[in-house]
């Protein structure tokens, strides 16, 4: 297959066909945590579009240079990757505060929140080990591969988020039964939204 | 022995960690579509709650506080990694089954919440009863959740390679319930009615008192 063509699928892929949110369950708690208003989702998404293509990046490489020549990438994989993670989110936090005090502002309070944010461990691990995702593909990724495939994951997030953001927006108007007011209401509006991501499959043909 | 009851109690209802406090919600949408990985997956968590909390509320005393999260962290992936490998070595079928939900435990905000809300300001033996209760909390829902998808979806409840139950030919499983918004949907019904017991529940504290 056509390198190109072979990129643009795994970009696909892992952002609308296996898109972490809708369909994996990652990081739901932020999902359902901040969708409640549009500005904090945007900033939450940019962020995390951010973090995880530097994170991935990062921990491709320990896994590769580091961890793997020391023979301990079995067993040592995820207290490394969450340290780098936490220490990686914490950098970038000072960076921006210092060189560049807009974007700070824009997404500051939210990359804190990002070291627990499941989707980003999830993005280093798959970028390593991809166990789910192996449609014609070699089974561990290049580096080139492992940064298209975390950009996919995170511009799938940031879509699902805002679009479900947006859906919430309107259903606080909305005339729902005592019963499944709040959480509940949320829940079955993000199943509904989900159908239409299997939907995307199927077009895809996986 | 009482508070102890009342903490590890409050797991299981009040503050269920999936229906109430709403955390840890990911690993349990995904993984619930068959019984049998998800109450390993229970068993996981609370094997890695029990035994961080446990750790983290005897070093409460000597952790400095500007570095507790990054200790807690460690101490949770170290936990989370002793699971890992137990899985991949005693019951391999699972493991693929559950695969990156695993090393996630390390990012469930269960886990990391309980250390930093209780186990690192009460005593070790509470902290035990609240890691118990979380818990147990977690498991049920997860394994009832996955139960019923999977009774439901597929038509018959496997264990261990063993099929336990099995509904006649005439039965036609509704695929929805084991595809992704199956699960959001039975969630959002089962908070609703939880929320609702809840509230049934604590009137009739008020009553009694």
């Amino acid at each position: 297959m056509n390198p190109v063509v072979q990129m643009m699928l795994l970009f696909v892929g892992a952002a609308l066909v296996n898109n972490i949110l809708l369909t994996r369950f990652i990081a739901l708690c932020s999902f359902f945590g901040i969708s409640d208003n549009m500005h904090t989702s945007i900033g939450m998404s940019l962020a995390v579009i951010f973090v995880m293509v530097m994170a991935s990046s990062a921990t491709w490489l320990i896994y590769y240079f580091l961890l793997l020549p020391l023979g301990v990438g079995e067993f040592l994989y995820i207290p490394a990757f969450i340290l780098v993670i936490a220490a990686l989110v914490q950098f970038v936090e000072m960076y921006l505060r210092k060189y560049s005090p807009a974007l700070y502002r824009a997404m500051g309070i939210y990359l804190p929140l990002i070291t627990t944010n499941c989707a980003v461990l999830a993005a280093a691990t798959e970028a390593v080990k991809p166990g789910f995702f192996t449609m014609n593909m070699p089974y561990a990724f290049g580096f080139g591969e492992a940064i298209i495939y975390t950009l996919g994951v995170a511009v799938g997030y940031g879509f699902a988020l805002i679009s479900f953001t947006a859906l919430r927006e309107r259903l606080e108007l909305a005339q729902v039964p005592a019963v499944l007011k709040g959480h509940p209401m949320s829940f079955i509006t993000a199943g509904l939204l989900s159908l239409g991501y299997i939907g995307l499959a199927s077009l895809f043909g996986l | 022995m009482k508070e102890w009851l009342r903490v590890f109690g409050n797991g299981l209802s009040f503050e269920n960690p999936l229906t109430v406090l709403m955390i840890g919600l990911c690993s349990t949408l995904a993984v619930s579509t068959k019984f049998e990985g998800s109450l390993f997956m229970g068993i996981a968590v609370i094997f890695v709650l029990v035994l961080s909390n446990v750790l983290i509320s005897a070093v409460r005393k000597f952790t400095p506080d500007e570095v507790r999260i990054p200790i807690f962290i460690v101490i949770i992936a170290s936990f989370v990694t002793i699971v890992d490998l137990s899985m991949k070595a005693f019951v391999p079928a699972v493991y693929s089954f559950l695969g990156v939900w695993i090393p996630l435990i390390v990012v469930n905000c269960i886990v990391l919440g309980r250390a930093e809300a209780f186990a690192y300001t009460n005593t070790v033996w509470l902290s035990v009863a609240d890691g118990i209760g979380m818990g147990l909390g977690y498991t049920i829902i997860i394994a009832g959740l996955g139960a019923f998808r999977e009774l439901f979806g597929s038509g018959q409840l496997q264990f261990l390679g063993a099929t336990l139950v099995k509904f006649p030919a005439w039965y036609a499983p509704p695929n929805i319930l084991l595809l992704f918004p199956g699960a959001f949907i039975l969630f959002g019904l089962i908070i609703a009615g939880s929320h609702a017991m809840n509230r049934k529940l604590a009137a009739r504290k008020q009553v009694a008192a």
